[in-house]
């Protein structure tokens, strides 16, 4: 690995949490956190598949209430840098590297919202005393120990960590490699886990139908998209006459069906908003159409 | 008490400090409180006067608990400054209460919304193609978050203007547009769990003689049933006290292991 590499990484690590506390723009999330350590290690395919599978593993976690979460960030970060480098399977690099930094950085998190405290602390004191400057100095520095708990650990990790994993993983793929190959089927298996999480967080009892609808249709489509691909290559090799692409099902069309039914279901909700029975609006249920029509306006 | 009448400028001055520093302070202590104290300080001092009492007051009472979705917080500030400007000090006891109030449903629709399902949705969709070598996904969901910014942007001035019955009149929209997505999102998680988990049964016993596959036989019932059946598993477990994602994570891990080292599953593909 070279220096400017471990720098890269070390300052984008620093920046993914502030970025995702302050104006979200989404690259602090896991997938995007292997395009760029993918770019950075110039192996974009092995960080996408990497940043993917995490993204899919911690799909329904979110933050509530200022909880710390499992940083499948950094744990991206650190085994794309890795697997990029020593030649690492990228399913190998998910269950050594990334599960379980992102499940240690959790500590880290707790420890800068710790940190915290003591410049809240500051910020009463500069009140009493009117220093405003003081009041937005101590507040802006909160910004050092939310970096430093992500920019450290994968500075250390990145620029001392190499021989360490190296040797773990060449005894993984030689000594134990029913090991190596469970903790890829592992690998593999890991995004079930993101989207229970995430159907134990949504309302899956009232959309439960959509659920079977999702499921079944892709499926489906994918077997037929597989088949007809396999076949396809087979005839292709067989006979040079036999030309023509075959690609995979593109979820973007799944996607956009799933799209199709939620907006259904919105202009429905909003025309029959009256009908529906929810408590919290029982006093406003007996309006009529052109009262609801309304608000809206109101609103836009 | 200056009788100062907030201007464009101080709004860009808010949505700017909101955007690139609200939770910079975060706490376990007082969350986002001198957060939002920060945010508008600059406006407190117009408002009040450099070093009167009252702005001491105020300070004070805006550096207390206060924790709040950081896609909403922006409403609750205009709400509080409406009062502010108009009432002064007089208007500490409303604020306060008002904070108070708003800040726990706000913080439900704004993590229900921006912090789960959108990261869910969009996030599903750049992960699916990053899998497949595909970064536009990425850039997708970058575009989305940006119009969200635009969003965070324009609900202060919006929410100062209206004042406080802004709230009863959000409520019937949000609840429609979490509905719709929330199904966006079970459809998505459906779809995903037929085409994104890599793994088979690998075990084939010998029956009266010949090889049988036992995975063969699944997929003429049904394709997908495996990880189906995985998903449908760990949702059980997730149910279970004392059961955290991370804690999921690892014991799918080391089931992994043990199934694969037995011969029982292995990889699709």
């Amino acid at each position: 690995m070279q220096w400017w590499q471990i720098l890269i990484l070390t300052i984008y690590a620093g920046y993914e949490i502030l970025d995702e506390l302050q104006i979200y723009s989404s690259l602090s999330s896991p997938v995007a956190a292997g395009l760029i350590s993918g770019i950075v290690m110039g192996d974009v395919k092995t960080g996408l598949f990497i940043g993917g599978s995490m993204q899919l593993t911690v799909l329904g976690v979110g933050t509530f209430g200022g909880a710390s979460r499992i940083d499948a960030t950094t744990g991206t970060i650190l085994a794309t840098a890795f697997a990029a480098s020593i030649g690492m399977k990228p399913e190998l690099a998910i269950s050594t590297l990334a599960v379980p930094v992102a499940s240690l950085m959790v500590q880290l998190d707790v420890l800068a919202r710790f940190a915290n405290t003591y410049f809240a602390h500051r910020i009463d004191k500069n009140i009493e005393n009117f220093d405003y400057k003081a009041i937005e100095r101590n507040f802006l520095m909160g910004a050092g120990p939310w970096a430093l708990s992500r920019a450290i650990p994968v500075f250390l990790a990145l620029a001392f960590g190499g021989n360490l994993v190296k040797t773990v993983v060449d005894w993984l793929n030689t000594d134990v490699k029913w090991l190596a190959d469970g903790l890829s089927v592992a690998g593999a298996a890991l995004p079930a886990v993101g989207f229970a999480i995430l159907l134990r967080y949504l309302p899956v009892k009232q959309h439960f139908p959509y659920l079977i609808l999702g499921f079944v249709l892709t499926t489906l489509l994918s077997t037929v998209f597989t088949n007809v691909q396999t076949l396809g290559t087979g005839l292709a090799a067989a006979d040079k006459k036999f030309a023509g692409t075959f690609n995979s099902l593109p979820m973007l069309a799944i996607a956009l069906i799933g799209l199709a039914l939620a907006l259904i279901s919105y202009s429905q909700h909003r025309s029959g908003g009256s009908s529906k029975p929810s408590s919290s609006s029982s006093n406003s249920n007996t309006v009529d159409d052109s009262n609801e029509e309304e608000i809206e306006d109101d609103e836009l | 008490m200056t009788n100062y009448k907030l201007t464009d400028a101080d709004f860009k001055q808010i949505n700017k400090r909101s955007l690139f520093g609200f939770q910079l302070g975060w706490n376990y202590e007082r969350m986002q409180g001198s957060g939002y104290l920060y945010t508008i300080l600059p406006q407190l001092r117009k408002i009040y006067g450099d070093g009167t009492p009252e702005l001491k007051e105020m300070m004070k009472t805006h550096a207390q608990f206060f924790n709040t979705s950081n896609f909403f917080n922006t409403i609750i500030t205009g709400i509080d400054l409406a009062i502010e400007e108009k009432d002064g000090i007089a208007g500490k006891d409303a604020v306060s209460g008002i904070k108070a109030g708003l800040m726990g449903p706000f913080a439900a629709i704004g993590d229900s919304i921006f912090a789960s399902l959108v990261p869910a949705i969009f996030g599903a969709l750049a992960a699916t193609m990053a899998r497949n070598n595909n970064p536009v996904g990425i850039f997708i969901w970058i575009i989305a978050q940006i119009l969200i910014m635009v969003f965070r942007w324009v609900q202060l001035k919006f929410a100062y203007k209206q004042g406080v019955e802004l709230v009863t009149t959000m409520q019937d929209q949000l609840n429609a547009i979490t509905d719709a997505a929330s199904l966006l999102g079970v459809f998505m998680v459906g779809a995903m769990v037929a085409s994104m988990i890599n793994i088979k049964i690998a075990y084939t016993p010998n029956i009266g003689g010949v090889a049988t596959s036992i995975q063969n036989i699944l997929d003429t019932i049904l394709p997908g049933l495996v990880p189906a059946a995985l998903v449908g598993f760990v949702y059980w477990i997730l149910g279970k006290k004392g059961m955290t994602s991370t804690k999921a994570i690892w014991l799918v891990l080391i089931l992994c292991v043990i199934l694969s080292a037995l011969g029982i599953i292995g990889k699709a593909h």
